[in-house]
C-alpha cells in the first residue's frame, strides 16, 4: 500500500481531502458528500462543464487508499503541470478566474446544484486557461436562500478587482496577507472618493460593509429566489466584465526592456545562442526568470517546451497572458514574482500554501538579462543568486552583464559602488560553487556572456 | 439608507444573505424601471411598423 500524504491546505471541507500518493494527486470524496456527488454526475452538471473544460475532469478509482470509514469514493483529477496562487496573477488573470466562477455557478444552478464556496484558490491555470478544480464544491441549490459564498467571492475576487481598477496600482498581492480576502471594510477605506459615485460599489462594498458591521437581534426572515439570485450574479458579472486593466491607459516604463538599449541586433543575437545552448538537450519544462515581455517565453514555447514565465512587473505579465490568450497557447503559465521576495509560505503553519521555490522546479532555468538587477538592483551577493538559481533545476542559460554595459553604468550611475567583485571573475566564483561551464559566449556586439551551466 | 429600518441578523460566516436581499431588491426595481423605459423608448421608434400578428398554427 503506498504512503499517502494529506495535503496540508486541504483540511476545511468535511466533504473530502485532496492527497498525495505514488507520485499522483487523488481526492477522496467522503460519504456525507455522496448524494451531492451522485447529484453532480446524475444532473449532467459535471458533463457539461468539463466538456466546457471549465471544471478539472476526473477519473473514479475504487480503491479506499486512506480506509477511512468515511470513505465514499476516490478520483483521481486530471493532473496539474504548476500550482499557481492569486497573488501570483496578474489583474486578467483574476478577472479570468473571477468569471469562471460565476459562469460555474450559473450553470449549476440551471442543474440544482449551486457552489458551496467561492474561494479563488478553486482555480488553477491549466493548459493556458482557468480551470475549476474544487469537484466536491458543489451543492444541491435551494431557491430559498441566498447564495452562501457571496462574501468569501467579493471578498477574493470583486474587491481586490475593484482596488486595482480605482487606486491604478498592484493591490492583488494583498491577498498573500489577507489570505481569506480582502473584507469589505478594508475595500471601502482603501478605494478613492470617486468610487462611492458607482452603483456597483455602493451595492456590493459599502452597504455589506454596513450590515456586516452591525449587531442586531437574529430575525430570520429573509426570503430568496433564483430570480433574485441570478439578478446578483448578473450584476456581480457585468461589473466584472467592465473592469478593465489599466496597462493600455498607462505610458509609464514598465522595466521596458533593457535590451532597447543595446539595439535589436542584440536580441537577434541572444535568441540564436540561446537556441542554441538549448539545442539537443532533453528537457521539458523551463521557469523563465525575470522574464520581463516574454521574449525569451515565447521562444521556448514555440520549441513545445512547459514555460513558467515569473517577472515582477505585472504589466509584463499581464500583456504575455493576453498573447497567450489570444494565441490559444496550453504551455505559456505568466506569474507575478519579485524575485527579491517571492511567494512565501502561507497559512495554517506556513503550510497551507507552499513558497514560489518549492512549487516551481524545472528542468531549465532561464536567467537572462537579470543578474545585474539582483546584484547590484537589490544588493543579493553572487553566492547567494547562484544558490536561488540552483535550487529551482539542473540546467541555468544565465546571461552575466559586465560594468561595461550601459544598463549597469545607469544603475551604479544613480547609488554607491560597493560591488568589488562585480565581473566575470567573481560571478564565475561564485557559480561554479554550484555548476560545471557547459558552454560559455560572448553575445555578439555587446559586453553581455552567455552561459549554460549545469548544476553538479 | 434603509438598512438602519430593518433589523436582520447577519452572521459573518453567513455569506452577507441580508445584503443579497437588498441588493436583488434594489436592481429588481432598477431593471423594473430600466425596461419601462425601454418599452417606453421602443413604442415611440417602432410607431410606424405593423404591429406583429401571430400566426395561428393550422391543426
Amino acid at each position: 500500500m503506498n504512503k499517502i500524504v494529506r495535503h496540508p491546505a486541504s483540511f476545511k471541507d468535511p466533504a473530502g481531502f485532496i492527497f498525495e500518493s505514488g507520485g499522483k494527486i487523488y481526492r477522496q470524496v467522503n460519504q456525507r458528500y455522496a448524494d451531492e456527488f451522485k447529484l453532480l454526475i446524475d444532473s449532467g452538471l459535471y458533463a457539461k462543464l468539463t466538456s466546457q473544460k471549465q471544471l478539472l475532469s476526473h477519473s473514479a478509482v475504487a480503491d479506499n487508499f486512506t480506509g477511512d470509514n468515511e470513505w465514499f469514493t476516490t478520483i483521481l483529477p486530471e493532473q496539474l503541470e504548476h500550482i499557481s496562487y492569486p497573488y501570483e496573477w496578474s489583474f486578467d488573470q483574476l478577472r479570468d478566474a473571477a468569471l469562471l466562477t460565476l459562469s460555474i455557478l450559473k450553470t449549476a444552478i440551471t442543474h440544482g446544484m449551486i457552489l458551496k464556496d467561492a474561494t479563488a484558490f478553486n482555480i488553477q491555470f491549466h493548459k493556458g486557461r482557468p480551470v475549476f478544480i474544487d469537484t466536491l464544491s458543489f451543492g444541491k441549490y435551494d431557491p430559498e436562500k441566498p447564495w452562501v459564498a457571496y462574501r468569501q467571492f467579493c471578498e477574493q475576487f470583486l474587491f481586490p478587482l475593484y482596488l486595482e481598477h480605482y487606486l491604478k496600482t498592484d493591490m492583488i498581492p494583498l491577498l498573500s496577507a489577507h489570505h481569506t480576502g480582502i473584507s469589505a471594510s478594508l475595500t471601502a477605506r482603501l478605494l478613492p472618493w470617486r468610487s462611492k459615485w458607482n452603483l456597483g460599489v455602493r451595492l456590493h462594498v459599502l452597504l455589506q460593509r454596513n450590515v456586516s458591521e452591525r449587531k442586531q437581534e437574529p430575525n430570520p426572515r429573509i426570503t430568496f429566489s433564483k430570480t433574485k439570485l441570478m439578478n446578483v450574479i448578473l450584476h456581480l458579472e457585468s461589473i466584472i466584465k467592465g473592469l478593465k486593466n489599466r496597462y493600455s491607459e498607462q505610458t509609464t516604463w514598465s522595466n521596458y526592456y533593457d535590451e532597447t538599449i543595446l539595439g535589436p541586433q542584440y536580441l537577434a543575437a541572444k535568441e540564436k545562442l540561446v537556441t542554441e545552448f538549448l539545442t539537443g538537450m532533453e528537457f521539458s519544462t523551463v521557469l523563465d526568470l525575470g522574464a520581463n515581455d516574454g521574449h525569451f517565453t515565447r521562444l521556448v514555447a514555440s520549441m513545445g517546451k512547459d514555460v513558467v514565465a515569473a517577472d515582477s512587473d505585472s504589466k509584463c505579465i499581464n500583456g504575455l497572458y493576453a498573447y497567450a490568450k489570444e494565441t490559444k497557447s496550453t504551455n505559456i503559465l505568466p506569474l507575478v514574482i519579485d524575485l527579491s521576495n517571492p511567494s512565501p509560505a502561507i497559512g495554517f503553519g506556513n503550510n497551507e500554501r507552499a513558497a514560489f521555490g518549492s512549487r516551481m522546479k524545472s528542468d531549465v532555468v532561464l536567467a537572462l538579462a537579470l543578474i545585474h538587477h539582483l546584484v547590484i538592483g537589490k544588493n543579493i551577493p553572487f553566492d547567494l543568486v547562484a544558490n536561488y538559481f540552483a535550487s529551482f533545476g539542473k540546467i541555468l542559460i544565465v546571461e552575466f552583464v559586465p560594468r561595461e554595459d550601459e544598463k549597469v553604468k545607469q544603475l551604479l550611475s544613480s547609488r554607491e559602488d560597493v560591488f568589488d567583485d562585480y565581473d566575470e571573475r567573481g560571478f564565475e566564483k561564485s557559480f561554479l560553487r554550484h555548476y560545471s561551464i557547459r558552454k560559455k559566449q560572448v553575445i555578439p556586439g555587446t559586453f553581455r556572456v552567455l552561459y549554460s551551466l549545469e548544476r553538479i | 439608507m434603509i438598512v438602519n429600518m430593518i433589523l436582520l441578523y447577519v452572521d459573518p460566516g453567513s455569506g452577507s444573505y441580508l445584503v443579497q436581499v437588498i441588493i436583488a431588491a434594489i436592481l429588481g426595481a432598477l431593471f423594473y424601471f430600466k425596461n419601462l423605459w425601454w418599452q417606453i423608448k421602443a413604442f415611440f421608434t417602432r410607431k410606424k411598423e405593423e404591429p406583429p400578428v401571430e400566426d395561428k398554427p393550422d391543426e
